[in-house]
This record gives structure tokens, sequence and C-alpha cells, in this order.
């Protein structure tokens, strides 16, 4: 080969490895990680389901491919903080609640701009959905799923008391928190079956309690009784403790006699019992007859459901002594980090895992209800299917009595404003101190310092 | 130049020392990198204002004189304390009375120095699991026993004033190792000296008053320190104990299982205070160091060292 056919040669494989690698780069998706781990979508079935969601995204989708970066739940804050301490971001975040959105709000891009920019339509999402991820000056996503809040109760301790069952019917006025209180402790009893209202009635030996509510941050427990601030200890100005607001003072007081006065209400201690004697979940576990819980607790039943050794049903949340209704909610979205190298990408995606052809199919992955209205009937016969013989409309009745101020949304100091609230609920349920006035104004006392604290240096 | 480099050229001393570096140099580049980098770190952010998010800003001692003033601090202080003043003594004295139990010619013995053992090698997490159904106010065996007793047993790990001597009952489950050391050390007593103190007609309480006790000393002193530092380092049990029983309460009940490993724990990677919880592990080194320094200036008036009784006759 002569020098001239030599570099002919070399020139045009040169060219050719240029254009190539030109066109692969033009046919090069934006890859789309969506970090899994802060909230739900760790357990195996959801991990399967979640790949074939990917693998659905990626085979309609020239320009984007979605991974789902799957992180133990335990090690998901730290890993979260460190991808973005170490400019390696997620694109997207979830599904996860109000709670870590607000621990790591800082973290977050607000999607106002790409609503308003394609005048994005948000008419078919539940409207209070739409409040939950707003903050003044952000908007942390867009609404996926929601996990109302209502009464499970076991019927057949109903039916052994004669006690009359809990409404499904939410415009019932009578069924307030003293009603309750009443039906509750005459479905208390002891070993020898005695209850409640009985003066024979022993409550170091009681064997079933009438309702509890106690896997729910302090926040959530008192947000029922209507304060201003609904579930926040702040004023709206986030400047101002108002956790010894009479109505909080009231609820925590109802919930103290209800344990230590009433005993229809499981305390820590005996809590503690039922929970780690392998029972099960509360309501499963056959000692309680209400429960007040959220839609992720009906999924956590799923598998247990068909083999439940009493019947189950679902019944409205109570009235507060305000005479209003609050059924706290909690809800799951995606959000996008702020450090997102492919924000544009992560929104697309986000409108994806939120569209109505999707809603359904994303929201039985993590046993939540859509947040869109136009899939309430896919998703009610979905599970119709698996929970036969239950009124499911109590749990999209209770959306719209849904809490705001959201008992898990921000608040300066948000995890330490939470440990110090969930601190006062364990003086009352140790029965350390019963006041819920005192322990509320020592609560006060320390949110105030941290709010203080936060505001000096902001 | 290059004749320096030559190690033909090196004396005997310089190539024995250049092979010894080479040879720990697995061990001094990951203490390094793996120990001492982050150490050093940590005294760095320790003066500094970090939430791993944002880049650390200096805030000189603030963060020193903040824990002084913090409550939740002196809390896990005291309760850390507590702790070691109950589970320190406690694990001394239950590991030596199973050593000297476990040095007797018995048929077995093997067997039962592996049963003793074996707890101590256990994940913390299983045995902490395990030990909550033990504690359990209600079906727990406990309780049971001290039900058939006509005791109305507490409820332990959900009681606020129980949890703490629940969390050292715990820990004498891990006494093997605290065990095994003292075994050897049993096993590592001259026998002449039995044989010399029977000879001086010595009886058995004297025999181990006054050989076997002053040999054990060196031994008592080691176990001492290291049960210092554990006990001041406490946290696994702690962390899945409250976190399982009190409703997520970290340190609870009502903050009476607030070790000061789990409130360090809990501004590194709840609150995200990096540089508060750097100035706490750092005053936590101060705190041990100061301890085990009294330890050891005690020990010269109850420590037997006979190689240093030898060295000076």
């Amino acid at each position: 080969m002569n020098r001239k056919r030599f570099y002919l040669v070399i020139s045009l494989v040169l060219l050719a490895a240029m254009l190539s690698s030109s066109m692969a780069a033009a046919q090069e998706k934006t890859k789309v990680v969506i970090f899994v781990g802060l909230g739900t979508g760790t357990a195996a079935d959801q991990i399967t389901r979640q790949e074939a969601l990917a693998e659905e995204f990626n085979a309609t989708h020239d320009d984007i491919e979605i991974e789902f970066l799957i992180v133990p739940h335990e090690e998901a804050n730290t890993r979260y903080l460190a991808m973005i301490a170490g400019d390696n971001p997620p694109d997207l975040v979830g599904p996860h609640g109000t709670s870590t959105i607000a621990a790591y709000l800082d973290t977050w891009a607000d999607i106002t701009p790409f609503i308003e920019a394609e005048g994005y339509d948000l008419s078919d999402f539940y409207p209070p959905s739409l409040k939950l991820n707003e903050y003044p000056d952000l908007n942390t996503g867009l609404p996926l799923g929601l996990y109302p809040s209502f009464l499970l109760y076991n019927v057949d301790m109903f039916d052994a008391a004669g006690v009359e069952y809990p409404p499904s019917d939410y415009t019932d006025t009578s069924w307030t928190f003293d009603e309750l209180r009443s039906r509750a402790m005459l479905l208390t009893l002891d070993e020898n079956g005695n209850d409640a209202t009985s003066p024979d009635f022993d409550p170091d030996k009681t064997v079933q309690w009438g309702f509890d509510d106690s896997w729910i941050s302090i926040r959530g427990l008192l947000a029922a009784f209507d304060a201003p601030n609904v579930g926040r200890p702040t004023t709206d100005d986030y400047k101002t403790a108002v956790a010894n607001s009479d109505e909080w003072v009231q609820g925590l007081q109802w919930f103290s006699d209800g344990v230590w006065k009433d005993h229809f209400i499981p305390s820590l201690e005996e809590r503690a019992a039922y929970e780690s004697a392998g029972l099960g979940t509360p309501l499963d576990g056959g000692l309680i007859a209400m429960f007040w819980s959220h839609s992720w607790y009906l999924a956590e039943m799923r598998e247990v459901y068909f083999d439940l050794e009493f019947e189950m049903q679902l019944a409205a949340p109570s009235f507060n002594f305000k005479g209003t209704r609050v059924a706290r909610i909690h809800a799951d979205n995606f959000t996008m980090p702020e450090a997102s190298k492919n924000k544009e990408a992560a929104w697309e995606v986000m409108k994806w895992l939120s569209a109505p052809e999707q809603i359904t199919e994303v929201c039985l992955i993590y046993g939540c209800v859509p947040a869109r209205m136009s899939a309430k009937d896919e998703f009610s016969a979905a599970m119709g299917e698996a929970f036969p013989g239950l009124d499911l409309n109590v749990i999209f009745d209770s959306i719209d009595y849904l809490d705001t101020p959201h008992h898990e949304s921000w608040v300066p100091e948000w995890t330490k404003v939470e440990d110090t609230m969930e601190y006062a609920g364990g003086l009352i349920f140790t029965g350390e101190n019963t006041d819920a006035k005192a322990v509320l104004d020592e609560a006060n006392a320390e949110i105030q310092a941290l709010l203080d604290e936060y505001w000096a240096g902001h | 130049m290059l004749k320096q480099f030559d190690i033909r050229r090196w004396s005997l001393a310089k190539r024995e020392a250049a092979a010894g570096y080479f040879f720990v140099s697995p061990w001094l580049i990951g203490f390094v990198l793996l120990t001492l980098g982050p150490m050093l770190a940590s005294l760095y952010f320790s003066f500094t204002d970090y939430n791993i998010i944002e880049q650390p800003s200096w805030v000189g001692l603030d963060n020193y004189a903040q824990l002084f003033q913090d409550p939740l601090f002196w809390q896990s202080i005291k309760v850390t304390l507590q702790f070691s003043a109950l589970a320190l003594p406690l694990g001394l004295l239950t590991g030596f009375a199973l050593a000297l139990l476990l040095n007797q010619a018995i048929p077995g013995v093997r067997i039962w120095r592996t049963i003793y053992f074996l707890p101590s090698v256990l994940s913390g997490v299983a045995v902490t699991l395990l030990w909550i159904l033990i504690f359990n106010p209600k079906i727990g065996i406990i309780n049971q026993l001290l039900a058939l007793v006509g005791i109305d047993g507490p409820g332990w790990l959900s009681d606020p004033y129980w949890s703490v001597p629940a969390l050292v009952i715990i820990s004498l489950w891990g006494i093997g190792q605290t065990m095994i050391i003292y075994l050897a050390g049993l096993q590592g007593i001259p026998t002449d000296l039995y044989d010399a103190s029977k000879v001086d007609g010595a009886n058995a309480w004297q025999r181990f008053w006054s050989v076997t006790l002053p040999m054990m000393t060196p031994v008592l002193l080691y176990n001492l320190v290291l049960g210092l530092i554990a006990s001041f380092s406490y946290f696994t049990q702690a962390y899945i104990a409250s976190s399982s029983i009190s409703g997520g309460e970290l340190g609870g009940p009502v903050r009476s299982t607030l070790f000061y490993n789990l409130y360090l724990y809990q501004n590194a990677f709840r609150y995200f205070e990096m540089g508060y919880a750097s100035a706490m592990a750092w005053v936590l080194l101060v705190i041990v160091l100061l301890l085990t320094l009294l330890i050891f200036r005690s020990s010269s008036a109850w420590v037997y060292y006979e190689g240093e009784l030898r060295g000076r006759t």
C-alpha cells in the first residue's frame, strides 16, 4: 500500500468513527434515575413491578429511559444526602410522603415553572391533594397517591358486645369522639369478661381494647381536633409555637383519659405487649375493636385479609369537639431534586407516572389511592377484588376531610420538632405525666426554643 | 543521583527498616486513609456548621459551647453513666465468676465454655429482637416466671424506670468475650503458686484471695478498660429496642434510653448536624480518655505485675 492510499484509508476510518459516534450520541437516551427507598417501594414484589414499569416506559420512549435505584429503607436517608453532596444526584425521588419531603425540603426543585410553561392540566387531581405539595415558594411534585385514614373495626367484637357499629355515613353527626369513647368502653374487656364501664373491671388484666390510634405521629393524632393550624404546631409564619392550643390540649387529654381513666386505649406498655408478641398488627392480632389508620394499613393486610378469623369493616372517623371532622391523610409522590442534571427529562417521567393511563397501575404497586378522580372506578374495581365485602366508599369519602396544614408538613427544625412531640406523647402513653396541658406546655416551650434558634440563623 | 536508591548499597539496618515499612504499609495506608483521615476530618467538622448538603462553615468553638447548654446532652450523659455504673461491675463480676466455674475440671467443660461464649458472637440486632420478646410484659418469659412467684413484672423496655436495667441484663448476654479473656488469664497462673499455698495450709478461699485474685488483676484491669469503652460506646441494643418498642421514639420511652452514642447518631444522621455530632464524638473521646487515665493511675494501687516486681529485685 503506498503512502497516499494509506492516508486515505486512515481518513475514511476516522470519518466513519466520528459519524458513528455522533449518531450514537444523537440516539443516546437521557437516563432518569429514580431513587426509591425513602418511602415505600423496596419490597421484593414492588421491585419486580417497578422493573416492569421501567420496561414499559423505556419501550415507549426514544429519548428518555428510566432506572429505579432501589436503596434499603434504613440506608436511604444517608444515601440520598451522600448522592446530593457528591454531585451525583438522582433525578427523581419517590414515592415518598410529606414527612420526608418536609425533612429535605431545601433539596427539592420547584415544579411550578414546568406546570406553567406548558399549562399542565391539574383539574383531574383531587383539589386538596394539590395543596399537600404546595409551600410558599415551592411546589414539590405532582400528586400521585393518597392514603386516606378511616376506622377499621372488628365486626365480631361489636356483635359479641351488642354494640352498634360505627357509621360509614360521613353525614352522621352523632358519631363524635364522645360517642366513640362510649362504644369503645363497652368493647374493652378484662380477662373476666367485664367491660370498662363495669365497677368490677380490672384494668391490669385487660385482654381487649376498644380503640387504638398508635400507628401515627403525635401531630397526626392531634390533627383530628382541628386546631387553627390543624396538624402543624406553629403559626402560619412558622415563628410561634402553638403546640399547646386548646384543641390539642383537649385532644391529648381525651387520649390520656382514654388510657388511664377509661382504659379503652392501650398504654405504651400494653401496646408493646401486642406489638412484640407476634400477634401481627393491632387489628388482625384480634386485640383491638376499632383501629384508626390509613389505606396503607389496608395494603399491609392484603395477604392476611382472607385468613382473618373475624369480619372486618370500615367506618368514618368521628367528629371532634368543635363539631368538625378532620380525617388526616398521607400522600406519596415523586419529587425532583434541585441538583438533578436532567430536570426536563425528569419532569416528563414525573408526568408519565401520574398520567391517567399509568396512575392506577403505579398506585397498585404502592397501595395508595390514585390522586386522580378519573381513576377512582378502575382503582375501586381492583381494590374490590382484593378486599371483597369492604365498604370502599369510606376510603374515598375521607379525602374531603384531609388535614391542612398537614400533620407531616414542614416546620423549621422539622425532625427535632417531631422528636419533641413524640416525647410529649411518650409522657402521656407511659403515664409519666397524664396532664395534657402540662405536657404540651413543656413541648411548646421546647419547640419555641427551636424556632427561635432557627430564625436567629435565617 | 540514583545511587542512593540502589538498595544493594544500603546498610543492613536500612534495608531491614525499608522491608519493615513495606510489610506494614497495607496497615499504615489503611490506618491513615480509613481511621486517621476521618478522625482529623471529624475534628475539623467539630468546629464547623455542616449539614452534608452545604459546604461546612467555620463556627469555632460554638458546637462545644452549645453542647454544655443542651439538656439532651446531659440526659445522654446521665443515661450512659447509669448504664455503665450497673453494667460494668456486673459484667466484670459475672464474667469472672463464670470463668472461675469453667476453669474447673468438670465433665464436658469445653462444651460449657462454647455454650457460654456462643452468645457473644451472635448479631446484636438478632439478640436484641429476641430479648424484646423475653421482656414482653404480657407474654415474655421473665414476667411469666415472676408471675409464678406472685410478682407482677414491670413493663421492662417500655417502662422508663426499667428500660436501662433491662438493657443491662441484655448486656450480660454477651459476657462470653470477657469470660474467655479471664479464662486465659486463669490458665496462665503458675500451678506452683497453688501448690506452695496448699503446702502452707491455705484453704480454697485463701488460695483465691491471695493467689488467684492478685494474679488476675492485670486481666481485670484490661477488661475494666475495655468494658468502660464499650459501655460509653453502647448503641445497637438501645437503638433496636427503643425504635421497636417506643413507637419510634429513638432513645425512648421518654428519653430513658437516650445513650450518648444514640444522641450522637441522632444529631449526625437524623438532624444532619455533622459538626455538632463531631464535637460530641471528640467530647466522648476526652471523657473516655480521662476515665481510662484515672483507671491506669489507680492501677498501681491494686494491679499486681509479677514481672515488674521481679525486675526490681
